[in-house]
């Protein structure tokens, strides 16, 4: 066999494409314009959200968006009644109701209603008192929801028909009978629609009435006009006719025995009120008062977020009244909720002696509008003061308050409230306590520049902490504050200068130091290199303390990548400029502390790679420095478990060491590689196919690397092939493809190197290259033949050992024309 | 079609007061011309009683009525003998309930619906036809409240009195868990209350181990006639009124609002035949296995998981 004579260089010329300087840049001029151009024309949905689109989506979404009411009376009640629509619509969508209801004896007026099922199951026993005879034996029916539903509105239709006709004694009887199906809680999920629905007929009756009213105030009897009633009247407007009328209604529902209803009907008549008295306030606090006797948590909350609904019908409703329903009857959301947390709490904290009001503030304070919080922050933080008792720690209430204004940009009283917040807590002795409030108040003490109140703070912390440690809890909050406060700063430096930073974060320990940690590198790496000595110093102390906690928290794999990469990127940035001496020993140090993970080692023979190469770069008494970096390398790479990785380590430092003119290290790496392959535990290189796939591209770039590595004249020229050569028979799991592509790759290999000019050579390390080495050798050229015969022979081995004919094919084609490039036709 | 007739009083309540004239139109609807000996409007004003149950004799049981006593019976005619026009036709009167001239004539007793009393004042038009046409007639019942002069001043403080309920107060046997365990309601109630303002008071559940179901306010009647020699006295429920619907708050101020239904209700009237008296009571009902097998009796009997307390309620008129 004889290698074929190549002219790369001409080759190369024959085979490239025509070039031509382009006249400008492809990538840059011409984009800006056309940009530019269509910023016009097509709506970026991501930019410019001030645009009318979005002022006409706000019309459509009124909860919370109170926009300009075209009103023809008071604009506030318009506001309120819109509010209260959504805020219906959204009850009845946020509890979501199976298909059957339960319910209770209570509820049998719905059961009564309907003719379908008293035909159904009633046909035996039709008499009620059997009927309740059976509920208190079953205790609990159910019935289908949409039964319920369409029932509810057979009611509404039937009390509108009654109505229309003249029978109001009909249609206030049905709307007695809707009321008491209030009084069942047992349908649970279902209430929230079935107070929905109920209020509906309550609020129909209410205008009926008020209409009927105020029809007999403006007209008499015959149908003569009377008066016209201004929209502020009073009662002494009003005529007696109207007001007997009024008066007789009121009667009629206060003989309805049950509680429940008959607030509700009161409730619904409320505005009539204004027909009597001109002080209809004193009936919403008598309301207020009854509800009390009603000891169903659910139906009770539901009951008194009527009354704040209805308290907005009347004119002039003195946002003075009661501190609570005060703050009740412009927001609604929140008494909902503060039912559902006194459903949860249920009867049990009833029954204790102080007025059991935390929660609710607590509840009220979520709930509210921020602009709310904003405005009534002093009352807020008043009303949080005076109630301290058991349902809630008062400092939950402080920290709420924090977070609510913090939500919005800027407040009237902000730093009043918050240096008042500051008072209170720095007489709180509990850690706990103190770590909660603060945290909430942290990103407000930043925005408004209170810096005086962050050293108070932090002097706080740290006293408390010596006093007593941390636990669980604690540290989150800590670690809260901690990262509020990283993230405020722009300077590493400036934070590590607080006073106690650094203290409090030694005191810190497990997870929420971990966090903090991460923090603290990744605001470190953000910006560019990191050289003051200090500031490098402590990063290394935050890093080890990572490395630390991943060997004692308990993580899963991908948390331990993150910090693991935090350290790497740390790494990366540090510099000692010149002083390369002190960088080396900076990541000598560094392996030191992070010897147990393997990506942190790869970054350092990157680094100490880079410094090499830096060094040699500058060219300056490097030699010694360059061998140090080579030795710290290898050094390195011996101790990188995985193979794969570790194997591309020693290549680049195989390339880094002949770029510095050290052949002998070179090829020492490349020896190391070697045998480190051949020292391969076989079930772990066949785990996956990548890790198979990159042994070959590394076997692949091995081959390509030693056409520029000389060959050594002591062992011969083809040692390093030959022993890579033998490593095909000694890995067994070697699949025929690999093996194939492998031989190729080495034939590819003796041939380029019979060339009298190779393709490439190690640029500018003055070292004598194969092709000036060895060329014209025919010791040399009959070693590279043989060695080529022996590869193609295994080729052809490993072709036929490959079972896939279709595989095999192709392979076959690979090899045939990988020989007809290297070999002359003979 | 035979001729219709009403009578619309002038006031849509059909309140007046004795000093009043009673003012109003007879309408009647007719689609020929109608003639008649005369238009007449009698107003008739009586206590009716009766004498139900065991207390009775034999033979009152059977008559069952104690004869009726008259406050007023007067007539007059409002047209005199003539025609009546086709198509509707309104004829006004006006006329003095009280006899003119007479000062110390029966007392105007107020309307009043109860079980065994009943207080009514009819107002019945009459048109005489002669004998070959039916005489027309229509009854209408107006109402009839005290004269304004005769009215006391509205109490300028209603008389409270403040009670307790605990298990010690009551006179009939409770649940071992009720008398073992304790319990004490405590509250102001107004023994005077005038008819135009509703019973307000309050009422504060300061202990209670049993769970509480229910707390009422009934409002009583004491009905009392004067029969042959004895005193015949039934009570009966007029109303009540729910205050608490399931186990309240513990020393929560729970309101006692009490509207007064028109008509079941009078100023508290004793006069020599008859009495009207009324009572409030306050019933707490407590939850027990027991009150479910009994789900449905008259509130006033005591049970072994109840507890009440009575107390007297005098009603005036007051301006």
């Amino acid at each position: 066999m004889e290698f074929r004579a190549r002219d790369y260089k001409a080759e190369s010329e024959a085979h490239a494409l025509p070039r031509k300087r382009a006249d400008g840049d492809p990538l840059s001029a011409p984009a800006v314009d056309i940009v530019e151009d269509k910023g016009e024309e097509f709506f970026d949905p991501l930019r410019e959200p001030n645009s009318n689109v979005v002022g006409s989506l706000d019309t459509e979404d009124d909860i919370g968006h109170p926009s300009v009411v075209v009103s023809t009376e008071v604009p506030g009640q318009e506001n309120a009644k819109r509010e209260w629509t959504s805020f219906k619509r959204f009850l009845m969508q946020r509890f979501p109701v199976s298909k059957m209801v339960s319910i209770s004896a209570m509820s049998d007026g719905i059961l009564r209603s309907g003719k379908g099922y008293e035909k159904l199951s009633m046909s035996t026993d039709p008499d009620e008192l059997d009927d309740s005879q059976k509920f208190s034996e079953e205790g609990i029916r159910s019935i289908a929801r949409q039964e319920y539903i369409s029932r509810l509105k057979e009611f509404k239709e039937k009390f509108a028909d009654a109505w229309q006709s003249g029978d109001r004694v009909t249609s206030l009887k049905l709307a007695i009978k809707v009321a008491k199906l209030l009084t069942d809680t047992s349908v649970g999920q279902f209430y929230p629609t079935l107070f929905v629905l109920a209020t509906d007929i309550m609020e129909m009756l209410g205008d009926m009435v008020w209409e009927r009213v105020k029809q007999k105030a403006e007209y008499a009897e015959d149908g003569t006009f009377l008066c016209s009633l201004p929209a502020s009247f009073r009662a002494d407007d009003v005529g007696l006719d109207a007001k007997e009328t009024c008066n007789n209604w009121f009667c009629k529902i206060g003989s309805v025995k049950e509680l429940l209803p008959r607030i509700y009907l009161e409730l619904a008549l409320l505005p009539c009120w204004r027909f009597l008295v001109d002080q209809p306030i004193d009936s919403i606090q008598r309301l207020v008062m009854m509800a009390r006797g009603v000891a169903d948590p659910l139906a009770c909350s539901y009951c008194r977020l009527y009354i704040a609904r209805c308290a907005q019908k009347l004119p002039s409703v003195d946002t003075g009244m009661i501190h609570l329903v005060s703050i009740a009857s412009s927001g609604l959301r929140k008494l909902l909720e503060s039912a559902v947390v006194e459903f949860g709490l249920g009867n049990t904290e009833a029954h204790g002696s102080n007025p059991s009001i935390s929660i609710i503030v607590h509840n009220l304070i979520k709930e509210l509008p921020v602009d709310m919080v904003n405005s009534k922050t002093i009352d807020i933080i008043n009303l949080i003061e005076c109630c301290n008792d058991y349902t809630l720690d008062q400092c939950l209430n402080y920290r709420l308050l924090g977070f609510r204004l913090s939500e919005s940009k800027y407040s009237l009283h902000i730093v009043t409230v918050v240096d008042r917040v500051i008072r209170v807590v720095s007489q709180k002795d509990m850690l706990d306590e103190y770590l909660k409030v603060v945290d909430a108040y942290v990103d407000l003490i930043f925005q408004n520049h209170m810096d005086d109140h962050l050293v108070k703070i932090l002097d706080g912390i740290s006293k408390r902490i010596c006093n007593k440690g941390m636990v669980g809890d604690e540290l989150a909050c800590l670690q809260s504050i901690l990262v509020k406060l990283l993230s405020h700063f722009k300077n590493l430096e400036d934070i590590f200068s607080l006073n106690h930073f650094l203290e409090i974060l030694d005191m810190m320990y497990g997870r929420s130091r971990m966090i903090v940690n991460m923090h603290i590198l990744d605001k470190a790496t953000r910006g560019g290199l990191i050289c003051d000595p200090t500031t490098i110093q402590l990063l290394f102390e935050v890093s080890q303390a990572l490395n630390d906690s991943i060997d004692q928290v308990n993580v899963r794999d991908e948390d331990l990548q993150q910090p693991a990469r935090m350290i790497s990127r740390f790494i990366d940035k540090v510099s000692y400029g010149a002083d390369r001496e002190r960088h080396l020993a900076f990541l000598v140090e560094c392996r030191r502390a992070f010897g147990s993970t393997n990506e942190l080692k790869e970054t350092l023979v990157h680094s100490s790679n880079s410094l090499a190469v830096k060094a040699l770069i500058e060219r300056k008494n490097h030699l010694d420095f360059l061998k140090s970096c080579i030795a710290f390398s290898e050094v390195t790479i011996s101790s990188v478990t995985a193979l794969v990785r570790q194997l591309k380590l020693y290549l680049e430092t195989a390339e880094v060491a002949l770029l510095g003119g050290l052949v002998s290290h070179s090829d020492g790496l490349v020896q190391s590689a070697i045998s480190c392959m051949q020292s391969v535990d076989l079930v772990d290189v066949s785990r996956g196919p990548t890790d198979a796939d990159e042994t070959l591209n590394f076997l692949q770039k091995i081959c390509g690397f030693l056409i520029i590595l000389p060959g050594n004249p002591e062992k011969g020229a083809v040692y390093t092939p030959k022993s890579l050569f033998a490593l095909l028979n000694s890995q067994s799991w070697m699949t025929p493809r690999m093996r194939a592509r492998i031989c190729c790759a080495m034939i590819s290999l003796s041939a380029t190197l019979s060339q009298k000019n190779l393709p490439y050579h190690a640029s500018k390390s003055g070292i004598p290259s194969n092709d000036i080495l060895f060329y014209g050798n025919s010791a040399y050229f009959g070693e590279l033949v043989s060695f080529s015969e022996e590869v193609v022979r295994k080729l052809v081995d490993a072709i036929k050992q490959e079972p896939s004919p279709v595989a095999r094919g192709s392979m076959a084609l690979e090899a045939c024309n990988c020989i007809a490039l290297s070999f002359k036709v003979s | 079609m035979s001729p219709a007739m009403e009578i619309k009083l002038s006031r849509a309540s059909r309140v007046y007061r004795p000093s009043e004239p009673l003012e109003g139109k007879i309408i009647v609807k007719s689609t020929s011309s109608v003639s008649h000996y005369g238009i007449r409007l009698t107003v008739n004003g009586s206590v009716s009683m009766k004498v139900r149950g065991g207390s009775a004799g034999i033979i009152e049981s059977l008559v069952g009525a104690v004869k009726p006593i008259t406050i007023v019976s007067k007539s007059i005619e409002v047209k005199p003998s003539g025609k009546i026009a086709s198509g509707t036709t309104e004829i006004p009167f006006s006329m003095m309930i009280r006899q003119s001239g007479d000062d110390n004539h029966e007392r105007f007793y107020e309307t009043f619906h109860g079980a065994n009393i009943s207080i009514q004042y009819l107002l019945t038009a009459d048109v005489m036809r002669g004998y070959l046409h039916k005489p027309l007639s229509t009854t209408m019942e107006f109402i009839v409240e005290s004269d304004k002069a005769e009215l006391l001043e509205r109490p300028v403080s209603p008389e409270m009195v403040i009670f307790y309920i605990t298990q010690d107060t009551q006179k009939h046997p409770l649940l071992p868990e009720l008398k073992a365990g304790g319990f004490r309601v405590t509250g102001r109630i107004p023994t005077l209350c005038s008819l135009s303002d509703p019973i307000s008071g309050e009422l504060v559940v300061e202990t209670s181990v049993v769970p509480i179901q229910s707390i009422d306010v009934h409002l009583l009647r004491i009905e009392s006639i004067l029969s042959g020699e004895r005193i015949v006295t039934e009570t009966s429920l007029v109303q009540s009124t729910q205050i608490a619907d399931g186990d309240v708050c513990r020393n929560m101020t729970l309101p006692i609002y009490v509207i007064l239904p028109r008509l079941l209700t009078c100023p508290t009237s004793l006069a020599g035949p008859f009495s009207i008296e009324f009572k409030a009571s306050i019933v707490i009902t407590f939850e027990s296995q027991l009150s479910k097998t009994h789900p449905k009796s008259d509130p006033r009997t005591p049970r072994l998981w109840m507890a009440m307390e009575t107390l007297p309620l005098e009603l005036i008129r007051t301006r």
